[in-house]
């Protein structure tokens, strides 16, 4: 249709080709909804667009398709209809879905001349990246962090994959450190948060939130064993938390004393934590209700609306809303199976604020207030309307040379709005990147190195932690390589009797070849296993896809400057998309952390649905 | 739903929806944006882009000027326009769609021309806090240039043709409290600090802490500590080289008792803190060139905040020889009371000094009044900032030694700042954009190229520095605008005038030239 449509200075092929084109735009969020813009507008006709999101009310300073009576609805299915409200003749068909569900498969990618990823987190920036690898189309890359943001082609063959540089590691926390020996803020924000999910939420038994008496630096605690078993926290082990909590009704003072009183004490017990650590001093309902005296001088100051969310509460303030939370969250439970936790969700997060600040008071940590709380617990990446703008025009106009197949103008350009003293605020790469012919995602016999301990993982965990969570697969399949032993199956049924058998009771020990075959990523993977035991505050397991010791840069730290475009930095991955995220970046605030457990936990806190990128260099 | 918590301060829509950004400027420069007015000089897709990411985050209000009406070209390249609006004002048809983007921003519009508006009401533009033009002919911004220049309004001039984006900032005097700079190390004076201070610390002997109590040290008096142990050494000298800061980490780190394998965290801390916090508490060189400054220097009425408060601060750095102490200390391991009590005198000393910025600010202006920026001006003492620019008028009526110098170099976009300079010559001269008409671009080519050819000479270029291939490929463009370049460079353009209404971060200074072809970009002052 309409040659009209498609503007007369770009050059002839590109106008012959945007109006037959399809694409793919995945992610409604704040660069979607402003790509879906510039596509309407160079008169691109046929485009689909993907996002599983639901609009909220802080999406509206930038997500320039929704307004406020669309909050709750779908991201695709609202910015579809707004884009042909003011441009009803073109073409487009919206899905409210996951784009790692299974419906979407190599065939589907096919379909389309170009995929533009407007995405927020890198499990499905990984996801798409292998389907337009299998599927063979050009993907465009994009992310944005506060006033930073990125723009990378990838085509197979041509240029390198989303997954060819490792990423640093999305920050983690030993489960001890959360439950035991807390020494920072986002350490007891990531218990409340499992707080709130032992309590109310999906039951996950990572996020267990009593001490942890396997912790190897407790062991042989006198005073542990003085306490022996049978006593009041002992009791409630054995049942969960959250039977022992209906069984209680949920009463907000039995709750604190057990989560701030019993259980610190417990934790004292356990002497040999706080032979070179400051001792947690236990808190209980008494005590806090009987500091009359406090509450006076220690008022929540309401002087401008806002600021309130800046200021720490008192302790009082704390216990006051855990006990009002509680009773409201529990009548909210009543409804449903359970309550998922969410930082734009007021309730969850005063629950959260007040649990996060009553521990760090126990453990003499510094308390936050609830907007830098909500920031952590949500990692929450700052996202404005202006950068969204500027990445997503960029994406359309890299668009335009990936579409005429001139790829070698495709290079990566980098926005670094912020440095402004060095004149550059685009800064392109100067030639395309190279794929790295170790990539275990795009080269061509993809092989990693998974070291683990055979004679504790369990295959479901191995699925679950390894196969899935880290090595981002969907659904896979995986063979004992020349055992022909089939381990995992994506067939419902055909190998969970292997679910709670450890690696090397199916014959998996060190030196053992896998072969792992992901049918919907059409990827193939050979994984060489390695025996590997970790010591307290190291990984549960690591992955090596280079064959070296895997050294993922540090997070944060200095990354190349905005001056040198040449140095590339795959610290900015970049996201944005749907809400939180649209961000990439490159430095974490805090410290990076290990990437699991000495104990057999893998936690992955403050990681939500949205974000896992860390900041450029934005606060 | 149920009712939220009765005694949990609420969270207000605004907050709600803001959340994002507050993240990035802050309450403060959520309500400086809140109560901002920007006029809009011609809804082009450019402009409406530009306001749209205004409008978005929230300013107060907006004007539209543009006399012209809705055209073809326009739904083409307007993403808000459509068919139903041909013909209609631009002005109002553009303020329409932009109000429904945002409740809380209040738009009007003048269906009337810039230069017809500026002659009926002399003042006019003068009452906003920025104006920004697009597809402004040169004759136009030259008058309106200079009555925004003496009335201190910013000013920025944008266009976006074809592959091509310029855009211009003026700007008399702009001052900056929050430069929001890359690295900033923490401010604790451990060289000098004040009697409170000392005292503190002087009362802690940390030799002789037991294991317990060292768990519970933060490590900034772990740090003083030693630091009093090494000037003692030192004659009074603080560690300056690497090899003398070794020596004080290493005494830091020697100072455990022999029992114990693990360094406390605090004192890992103390370690780390050596490279940054060790080191003599200084004025800048630029806080001191803008202390000395003559606006600083010679109040007088008329002087805005901002001078009359440098002017206190100017001499509290004369009887005191420092800034203001920032009042915020890093995060360290350190039991809450501890860490409290030092934070206390941190935060109490800022506030001292901060009221005593005040209080000589209020001898020096009785007419400041109750202004809460003192508090956050001292705390930003070290990063404050000021930009002079220069008139556009003046920059298009002299030959800029900068333009020649840049041309020299054969990567530089200087290049399409003159070419851009003929363009609006062109179209003043004969107002059409080169190219505009199909069977015109040989024609046009030649003219331009004469034009451009004629302005190198007034700068004393030579005519060979722009190569054909470039003017012929400015007239291809035939005036058309790109939406995405426009989307691109709108984006820049609405930071910008986020950066000037909040005073944060540094602005460009002051022409920066798009390239959509290469993706690059460059900034030169003009």
């Amino acid at each position: 249709m309409i040659e009209s449509a498609v503007p007369s200075i770009l050059s002839e092929d590109v106008r012959k080709l945007i109006p037959t084109s399809k694409i793919l735009v995945v992610g409604a969020g704040g660069i979607g909804c402003e790509i879906l813009k510039n596509l309407a507008l160079s008169g691109f006709n046929d485009i689909e667009i993907i996002d599983l999101d639901t609009i909220d009310v802080s999406n509206l300073n930038r997500q320039f398709l929704f307004r406020k009576e669309h909050v709750g609805k779908s991201k695709a299915e609202v910015a579809r209809e707004s884009v042909l409200s003011y441009n009803p003749s073109i073409s487009i068909k919206a899905y409210h879905d996951s784009v790692t569900s299974q419906e979407y498969g190599v065939n589907f990618f096919k379909r389309f001349k170009i995929v533009l990823n407007a995405l927020d987190n890198r499990a499905a920036r990984n996801h798409v990246n292998r389907m337009c690898l299998a599927a063979d189309v050009p993907l465009i890359e994009s992310g944005t962090a506060g006033y930073s943001g990125q723009v990378e082609l990838i085509k197979k063959g041509v240029t390198q994959c989303y997954e060819c540089q490792p990423k640093p590691p999305q920050k983690s926390f030993p489960g001890c450190t959360i439950r035991n020996t807390p020494s920072e803020p986002v350490h007891c924000i990531v218990w409340a948060k499992h707080l709130f999910n032992q309590l109310f939420g999906e039951d996950d038994p990572d996020q267990d939130v009593s001490p942890d008496t396997a912790d190897p630096e407790a062991a042989g605690s006198a005073g542990l064993n003085a306490l022996g078993t049978g006593n009041e926290s002992g009791n409630v082990h054995r049942t969960s938390t959250r039977q022992w909590a209906q069984e209680i009704g949920y009463n907000a003072v039995k709750l604190f004393n057990k989560f701030f009183n019993d259980d610190i004490k417990y934790l004292l017990a356990m002497e040999n934590l706080w032979k070179s650590r400051k001792a947690p001093t236990p808190l209980s309902w008494e005590v806090v209700a009987s500091n009359e005296g406090d509450k006076e001088k220690s008022k929540i100051v309401n002087d401008n609306v806002r600021s309130v969310d800046m200021q720490v509460w008192p302790l009082h303030v704390c216990a006051e809303i855990f006990e009002l939370t509680v009773g409201v969250l529990k009548d909210e439970l009543n409804d449903k199976k359970f309550l998922i936790w969410d930082k734009d969700d007021k309730l969850a997060l005063d629950f959260v604020t007040a649990c996060a600040n009553v521990r760090a008071h126990i453990f003499s940590i510094p308390q936050k207030s609830r907007f830098d709380i909500k920031s952590i617990a949500g990692n929450i990446i700052p996202a404005i309307a202006t950068t969204n703008a500027m990445i997503a025009g960029l994406v359309v106009l890299i668009s335009f040379r990936a579409l005429a197949e001139n790829y070698d103008q495709c290079q990566s350009i980098y926005l670094r709005q912020k440095s402004v003293h060095s004149n550059i605020i685009l800064a392109p790469e100067n030639l395309i990147e190279k794929a790295n012919p170790k990539c275990y995602v795009c080269s061509e016999q993809p092989y990693v190195s998974v070291f683990v301990n055979v004679d504790t993982l369990t295959v479901k965990e191995f699925e679950s932690e390894v196969l899935k969570k880290t090595l981002n697969m969907i659904a896979p399949d995986v063979i004992l390589d020349g055992k022909g032993v089939f381990v995992i199956s994506s067939e419902e049924g055909e190998t969970e009797i292997n679910n709670d058998k450890k690696l090397s009771e199916l014959g998996i020990v060190d030196g053992s070849i896998l072969k792992a075959d992901d049918f919907l990523q059409n990827y193939n993977l050979t994984i060489g296993i390695t025996q590997y035991v970790a010591e307290k505050d190291e990984p549960l397991f690591k992955i090596d896809s280079q064959n070296t010791e895997l050294k993922p840069q540090e997070n944060g730290k200095q990354n190349g400057s905005v001056d040198k475009p040449e140095t590339k930095e795959n610290d900015m991955e970049v996201d944005d998309g749907q809400d939180e995220v649209e961000c990439v970046t490159d430095t974490v605030e805090e410290d990076p952390q290990e990437g699991t457990s000495s104990k057999r936990r893998k936690l992955n806190p403050p990681e939500d649905d949205d974000e896992d990128l860390i900041m450029l260099d934005d606060p | 739903m149920s009712s939220p918590a009765p005694k949990s301060p609420d969270q207000s829509d605004k907050s709600k929806k803001y959340d994002r950004q507050l993240r990035l400027w802050g309450d403060h420069g959520q309500k400086l944006l809140e109560s901002s007015k920007i006029c809009l000089i011609n809804a082009t897709a450019l402009g409406t882009e530009i306001l749209k990411s205004l409008v978005l985050p929230g300013i107060g209000a907006f004007t539209i000027v543009d006399g012209d009406k809705v055209s073809e070209e326009d739904i083409g390249s307007n993403f808000f326009l459509d068919e139903a609006h041909i013909g209609m004002s631009r002005a109002q048809a553009a303020t329409e769609c932009l109000l429904e983007l945002n409740p809380d921003v209040r738009g009007d519009y003048i269906d009337d021309s810039p230069d017809h508006v500026m002659s009926q009401t002399q003042d006019f533009f003068s009452s906003f806090n920025v104006v920004i033009a697009t597809a402004l002919p040169e004759k136009v911004v030259m008058p309106l240039s200079r009555q925004l220049w003496a009335a201190g309004i910013p000013l920025l001039v944008c266009r976006s043709i074809g592959f091509l984006g310029y855009v211009r900032l003026q700007i008399k005097e702009h001052t900056v409290i929050e430069a929001h700079p890359d690295n900033e190390s923490p401010d604790l004076r451990l060289d000098q600090p004040w009697e409170a201070l000392r005292t503190h610390l002087n009362q802690i002997d940390v030799s002789t802490l037991g294991t317990k109590e060292r768990s519970h040290v933060p490590a900034l008096t772990v740090l003083y500590y030693y630091l009093q142990r090494f000037k003692e050494k030192h004659n009074g000298s603080l560690p300056k080289a690497r090899v003398e800061k070794d020596e004080l980490r290493d005494m830091i780190r020697s100072s455990l008792p022999g029992d114990c394998d693990m360094l406390e965290e605090s004192y890992e801390q103390a370690v780390k803190l050596v490279n940054v916090c060790v080191h003599a508490t200084q004025v800048p060189s630029y806080i001191r060139t803008l202390l000395d400054d003559e606006k600083c220097t010679n109040l007088t009425v008329e002087s805005p905040s901002f001078w009359v408060i440098c002017a206190a601060l100017r001499e509290m750095v004369q009887s005191e020889g420092v800034l203001p102490v920032r009042g915020s200390l890093p995060d360290m391991a350190a039991d809450t009371s501890s860490f409290i009590a030092l934070q206390q005198l941190y935060i109490k000393q800022a506030q001292n000094q901060a009221e005593s910025v005040y209080r000589r600010a209020m001898q020096i202006s009785r007419t400041l009044g109750q202004s809460p920026d003192v508090k956050l001006f001292c705390k930003h003492a070290s990063e404050l900032y000021v930009l002079r620019g220069n008139c556009i008028s003046d920059e298009y009526q002299n030959s800029c030694p900068n333009v020649s110098l840049h041309l020299e170099d054969p990567e530089s976009l200087m290049f399409y700042y003159v070419i851009l300079r003929g363009l609006e010559r062109f179209i003043s001269e004969y107002n059409t954009y080169p190219g505009q008409f199909d069977d015109q671009v040989e024609p046009d080519v030649l003219k331009l190229k004469t034009l451009i050819g004629k302005l190198l000479t007034e700068w004393g270029c030579p005519a060979a520095v722009i190569s054909d291939d470039r003017v012929h490929e400015v007239c291809r463009y035939g005036g058309a605008e790109l939406h995405s370049v426009s989307a691109v460079l709108a984006g820049c353009t609405a930071h910008e005038v986020i950066k000037l209404i909040t005073h944060q971060y540094k602005p460009i200074n002051n022409t920066f030239i798009y390239d959509a072809i290469t993706s690059t970009s460059a900034t030169f002052v003009l």
